[in-house]
C-alpha cells in the first residue's frame, strides 16, 4: 500500500490499487526496455553509418530468421499481459458478496447517493465506510457520464437506460484518527493548522494545492510544493470559504456544460466540475449517518431553521446553477428572492401561494407544477430531507429579510 | 539486369537535362483558373487538396492553441465553458475529418500514386475531380455548422448528448457524410489504379512501400466509411425525424452508437496512421539509399493492420457498459495489433544498419517519427491491458497516447513527405537551414505538450475538462507552454514554404539521390508525369543497380560527399 502514490500514480486507496499499479510499473518498464533498445539502436546505427567520405551503402540481405523472431516471440510477452490485465480486470468487476450496496443517480451536472434505509447524502457528497466493500448500482437520467474516482482506481460508465455497477473497498480514512490535536500537529511539519475532532485530525484548505501538501503531511509525507500533486481535492470551492480535504469523484464521460450562462468558474455546473467529494470514513461515522441522516453544518447545530445550511445546500446541491438570489435574473429557472410567499401561475391556468408546502412539492416533483414561462426547463427531482428543505425555506427567508 | 539495361530504361524516360520549357512542367503547361478548377490531371488534384488539408490543419492548430491557452490556468483564462466545449470539439472534427485523413492519400498520394507506378494519370480521373468537390461540399457543411451553429458534442458525437444537441450537429454530421464519400471514391480509384496501371516492369514486389500503404488505406476507406455514413444518418433521422434509435429516452440504446462510431473510426485511426508509415519508408530508404529490410513483411504488416483495424473496435469501450466476455475478446485482439506496428519498427531500424544516413530534412522527420511512434504504440499497450486501461480510459493518458500516434506518426509522416516531394511537386528548394530550425522546435514543443500529458493522465486528470483542481496546475501549464513552441514551429516551416514557393532556387530532377520511380521525371513532372511511357527494369530500392549518374546528377553540392 503506497498512500502518498507516486510520480506517476495517485495514492492507493482500493484494495485492487496496488495490483493495478504493480501491473503499471511492470508494462512501464518493459516499455522503457523496449524502448532504450529500439532508440538505442537507432541512435547507434545513424552515428556508426552516418554518411561521410567512404561511407557507402551495402544492399539490404534478407534474415526470415530475424523476421520470424521479432514477429512471434513478442507475442509470448503479449499473451502474458492480457492474461495478467484481464484476471485484473475480472478481480476488479465481480463484488464480494457481503458488499453494501449505493445507488448512484447521476444528471447533468450532479452526483447523487442514495444509502441503505433510502437514506440519501446531500447532492455531490459521497459517504463510504473503510474496508468494507461498496457496491455502486448506477443509473443516469439524462446523458452519459462516468464514475471515476483515481485514488481508488475504478471507472464505469453510467448509462441512461440502463444499471451499470462497479465495487471497491477503501482502506484509508480520508483523514487520519488521532487521539489529540498534539497526535496532528505532531505530523504536520511547520506548525500546526489542524485539530483533533472525535479522533479524526481536520485540516482546513483555501485550495486544492493545500490539500496536497497538507493530505500529504498528514500522512507523514513531506513533498516539496512543486511535487504536490495528491489526489486530495478542497470540498469548498466557493471563494472565501475554507474546505476541508476529501477524495474527488469525477466525471469522466462528456456530458456538456450550460448554454448562455456564465457559471463556469462554479463547482457542479459542467462536466468539467461534476464532481462529488468522497469521504471515506470509519464504520461508526457511517451507521451513526445512516441512522441520523445527512448532518447539519458544524455552526447549525442544534438550530432547526439554519439558513446557513440551506445556502450551502443551494450552492452543493446543485440549486445555483439555475437559479439566482439576486432578485433580478428569472431565467432560466425563477429567483430565490421574493419567490417565499408570491403567488405562482401555472401553465394548466391554476395557481397556489409558495408556502414550504409549495417549495417542497417543487423540489421532491418539480415537473408536478410548472411555472408559466418554465414549460422548456427540466429540472430533476431532487431528494432532499424535511430538514433539508426546512433550511433552504429558512435560507430563502433570509435572503428575503436583506 | 545489367547496369547498361538500368541506362537504357534510364535514357528512355526522361533526359533531365532536355528542356521542354513550360509544355514540361505540369504547373505551367496550361494557364487560367478554369485550367485548374476543371483539370483531370491527378497531380493538379493533388496540390488542390494539399492547399485545402494545409488551411484545415491552420484552422485546427489555431483551435488546439485555444484550448492550450484556455487549460494553461486552472478556473476561466479566455472563454467560458460553453465556448471551450466548441472549440475542443472544432478541433477534433477538423483535425480528424478535415485535415489528417485526407492529408496523406489525398493530397500525397494524388500526387504520387500514378507517378510511383509509371503511369499518367488514376483509373478514374473524372471521378478524382469529383472526389475533391465532395471534399469541397463536405468542407462547407461544415463551416456552415460552425459558423451558424453550436456544435459541442465533441468529434465522437456521443449519444444521447449529441441526440439532444442543438440541431447544428445536424450539419455537422452531413458534412462529415459526405466527406465519407469524398474518400470512399478516393479509396476506389486508388485501388483500381494499383491493380490496373502500373507501368510495365513494376510487379507487385517492385511495388514502392509508399503504395502499398496507400493501397492498404484505400481497402479499409472503401469498407469502413459506409458505415459511419450509415451511421450519421441514423442518428439524423433520431434528430429530425424523433424515431428512436440511440436516445434512450425514445427507446435507443446509447452504447449502439459507440458500436457503430468505432467500428468505422477504429479502422479509421489506420486510415491516418498508414499512410504515415507509408511515407516513412520512402524516407527511410533514400536517406539511407537502401532497400528497406524485410520489404514483404513491411508491405504485408500494412495489410495486417488494415485487416486487424476492423476487430478492435471495442477497445474504445472497456467501461461503457459491454459485457465482460466481449471485453476479454477485444482485448485480446488489441494485442495483436501490437505485432504488425512491432515489425514495421524493427525493420526500418535494421534499414539504418550498413546503409549511408543522410540527416536532411525529410529523414529528420522520419527518425521523428521513429521515436515518438514508438512512445505511441507502447502506450497503447498500457491501455489494451483490460486492468490498466480501466484507470487510464478517458483521462488525458489517452490524450497523449493518440497524439503521439496521430501528431508522433502522421503529421510528422506527413510532414517529412512534404519536405521530401517538395521539390519534385513545386520545382523549387526550401532553405534547408530553416527547415531544421523548424523541425527542431517542432519535435521538442510536441514531447514538452505531449510527455506532461501522460503524467497528468496517469494521475486521474480526465479528458474534455474545462477546469481542473489546482494539483494539475504545473503540468498543464507545461503543456501549453509546449503548444505554443509547436506553434511557433509550424509557422516557421510555413513560411519557409511560401518563399521557397517564389523564390526557391531551382530543384534538380532527384535532389536527394533517390532510386525511388517518382525522381525519374522532371521536377516539375511533366503533365502526362513522364516524356515517353517508362519500363521499370529494377526496383524502387534497388541502389545497387542505379548508375553514379542516375543518382548524383544534379545533387545539391551540400549533401554530396566529398569522394564524389
Amino acid at each position: 500500500m503506497n498512500p502518498e502514490g507516486t510520480l506517476q500514480l495517485p495514492p492507493q486507496m482500493s484494495t485492487i490499487a496496488p495490483d493495478v499499479d504493480w501491473m503499471y510499473y511492470f508494462v512501464y518498464w518493459v516499455s522503457v526496455a523496449f524502448f532504450v533498445a529500439i532508440v538505442g539502436a537507432m541512435l547507434y546505427f545513424m552515428w556508426r553509418y552516418r554518411r561521410r567520405p567512404g561511407q557507402k551503402a551495402k544492399p539490404t540481405g534478407h534474415s526470415t530468421a530475424l523476421e520470424i523472431a521479432w514477429t512471434f516471440l513478442p507475442v509470448i510477452l503479449l499473451v502474458y499481459l492480457f492474461h495478467e490485465g484481464f484476471s485484473g480486470y475480472v478481480k476488479g468487476i465481480i463484488p464480494p458478496d457481503d458488499a453494501i450496496d449505493i445507488r448512484v443517480r447521476a444528471m447533468q451536472w450532479n452526483w447523487e447517493f442514495e444509502h441503505r434505509n433510502g437514506v440519501i447524502d446531500e447532492m455531490n457528497m459521497m459517504r463510504v465506510p473503510v474496508n468494507t466493500p461498496v457496491r455502486l448500482i448506477m443509473s443516469s437520467s439524462d446523458v452519459l457520464h462516468s464514475f471515476f474516482v483515481p485514488s481508488l482506481r475504478v471507472k464505469r460508465d453510467v448509462v441512461p437506460g440502463m444499471y451499470s455497477t462497479l465495487w471497491f473497498e477503501a482502506t484509508t480514512l480520508t483523514k487520519p484518527m488521532c487521539q489529540s490535536d498534539a497526535d496532528c500537529n505532531e505530523t504536520r511539519v511547520g506548525g500546526g493548522f489542524e485539530s483533533c475532532i472525535e479522533n479524526r485530525c481536520v485540516s482546513n484548505c483555501d485550495s486544492d494545492l493545500d490539500c496536497a501538501r497538507t493530505s500529504g503531511v498528514a500522512l507523514g509525507v513531506d513533498w516539496g510544493a512543486a511535487y504536490a500533486m495528491n489526489s486530495y481535492s478542497c470540498s469548498s470551492h466557493q471563494e472565501g470559504e475554507r474546505g476541508e480535504c476529501v477524495l474527488p469523484v469525477f466525471c469522466t464521460e462528456y456530458c456538456g456544460a450550460p448554454v448562455g450562462i456564465d457559471r463556469s468558474a462554479e463547482r457542479n455546473s459542467n462536466h468539467a466540475t461534476m464532481m462529488a467529494d468522497l469521504h471515506v470514513v470509519t464504520m461508526e461515522e457511517y451507521e451513526k449517518f445512516i441512522e441520523e441522516g445527512p448532518p447539519p453544518p458544524p455552526e447549525c447545530a442544534g438550530e432547526a431553521d439554519c439558513a446557513a445550511w440551506g445556502e450551502a445546500l443551494y450552492n452543493s446541491s446543485g440549486c445555483i446553477a439555475c437559479h439566482a438570489v439576486d432578485g433580478v435574473r428569472q431565467q432560466p429557472a425563477p429567483n430565490w428572492k421574493g419567490l417565499l410567499g408570491s403567488n405562482r401561475a401555472f401553465v394548466e391556468g391554476e395557481d397556489r401561494e409558495a408556502d414550504l408546502n409549495y417549495i417542497t412539492q417543487s423540489i421532491r416533483e418539480p415537473q408536478s407544477q410548472i411555472v408559466e414561462g418554465y414549460n422548456n426547463v427540466n429540472m430533476p427531482p431532487y431528494r432532499l430531507s424535511d430538514r433539508q428543505i426546512q433550511a433552504i425555506v429558512a435560507y430563502m427567508r433570509s435572503l428575503d429579510e436583506e | 539486369m545489367t547496369v547498361a539495361e538500368a541506362e537504357v530504361s534510364h535514357d528512355g524516360i526522361h533526359d533531365p537535362h532536355a528542356d521542354l520549357g513550360d509544355a514540361g512542367n505540369y504547373l505551367k503547361a496550361t494557364k487560367g483558373w478554369k485550367t485548374w478548377a476543371f483539370t483531370l490531371d491527378h497531380k493538379r488534384i493533388g496540390m488542390m487538396y494539399l492547399a485545402s488539408v494545409i488551411v484545415a490543419f491552420l484552422v485546427g492548430g489555431i483551435m488546439a492553441l485555444l484550448v492550450r491557452t484556455e487549460l494553461a490556468h486552472a478556473g476561466e483564462t479566455i472563454m467560458e465553458a460553453d465556448m471551450y466545449n466548441q472549440v475542443f470539439t472544432l478541433h477534433g472534427a477538423i483535425m480528424v475529418f478535415l485535415f489528417i485523413i485526407p492529408s496523406i492519400p489525398a493530397a500525397l498520394g494524388n500526387f504520387f500514386l500514378p507517378i510511383m507506378l509509371g503511369t499518367k494519370d488514376v483509373a478514374f480521373p473524372r471521378l478524382n475531380l469529383g472526389s475533391f468537390y465532395i471534399y469541397v461540399f463536405g468542407t462547407a457543411f461544415t463551416v456552415i455548422a460552425i459558423v451558424a451553429g453550436h456544435v459541442d458534442t465533441g468529434w465522437t458525437f456521443y449519444t444521447p448528448y449529441s441526440a439532444r444537441a442543438d440541431n447544428s450537429v445536424i450539419w455537422m454530421t452531413m458534412g462529415v457524410f459526405i466527406l465519407g464519400f469524398s474518400s470512399i471514391l478516393t479509396g476506389v480509384n486508388f485501388i483500381a489504379t494499383v491493380h490496373k496501371m502500373r507501368a510495365p516492369g513494376i510487379h507487385w514486389r517492385r511495388l514502392p512501400l509508399f503504395i502499398w500503404g496507400i493501397y492498404a488505406t484505400a481497402v479499409i476507406q472503401v469498407l469502413a466509411t459506409p458505415v459511419l455514413a450509415i451511421t450519421l444518418l441514423l442518428l439524423t433521422m433520431e434528430k429530425t425525424l424523433s424515431m428512436g434509435i440511440f436516445d434512450p429516452a425514445l427507446g435507443g440504446d446509447p452504447v449502439l452508437f459507440q458500436h457503430f462510431f468505432w467500428f468505422y473510426s477504429h479502422p479509421a485511426v489506420y486510415i491516418m496512421i498508414l499512410p504515415g508509415m507509408a511515407v516513412v519508408n520512402e524516407l527511410i530508404a533514400t536517406f539511407s539509399q537502401r532497400k528497406i529490410f524485410g520489404y514483404m513483411f513491411v508491405a504485408m504488416s500494412s495489410v495486417a493492420l488494415a485487416l486487424l483495424g476492423f476487430l478492435v473496435w471495442g477497445h474504445h469501450m472497456f467501461t461503457s457498459g459491454m459485457s465482460e466476455y466481449s471485453t476479454m475478446v477485444f482485448s485480446a485482439l488489441t494485442f495483436l495489433v501490437a505485432i504488425p506496428s512491432g515489425v514495421k519498427v524493427f525493420n526500418w531500424v535494421a534499414t539504418l544498419y550498413e546503409g549511408s544516413i543522410s540527416f536532411a530534412s525529410p529523414m529528420k522527420y522520419a527518425l521523428g517519427f521513429l521515436v515518438l511512434f514508438t512512445i505511441g504504440g507502447l502506450t497503447g499497450v498500457f491501455l489494451g491491458i483490460l486492468s490498466i486501461d480501466i484507470h487510464l480510459h478517458d483521462t488525458y493518458f489517452v490524450v497523449a497516447h493518440f497524439h503521439y500516434v496521430m501528431v508522433g506518426g502522421t503529421v510528422f509522416g506527413f510532414v517529412g513527405g512534404l519536405h521530401y516531394w517538395w521539390p519534385k511537386m513545386t520545382g523549387k528548394m526550401y532553405s534547408e537551414r530553416v527547415a531544421n530550425i523548424a523541425f527542431w522546435l517542432v519535435f521538442v514543443g510536441f514531447n514538452v505538450t505531449f510527455f506532461s500529458q501522460f503524467i497528468l493522465g496517469s494521475r486521474g486528470m480526465p479528458r474534455r475538462y474545462y477546469d481542473y483542481l489546482d494539483q494539475f496546475q504545473p503540468l498543464h501549464m507545461a503543456s501549453s507552454g509546449g503548444a505554443y513552441i509547436i506553434g511557433i514551429g509550424f509557422t516557421i516551416m510555413g513560411v519557409m514554404f511560401v518563399r521557397s514557393w517564389f523564390n526557391g532556387e531551382k530543384a534538380p530532377p532527384n535532389p536527394w539521390a533517390s532510386a525511388g520511380y517518382e525522381w525519374m521525371t522532371t521536377s516539375p513532372p511533366h503533365p502526362h508525369n513522364f516524356a515517353i511511357d517508362p519500363v521499370m527494369k529494377r526496383g524502387p530500392y534497388d541502389y545497387h543497380l542505379c548508375t553514379e549518374e542516375e543518382l548524383w546528377d544534379g545533387f545539391p553540392e551540400d549533401f554530396v560527399p566529398s569522394d564524389r
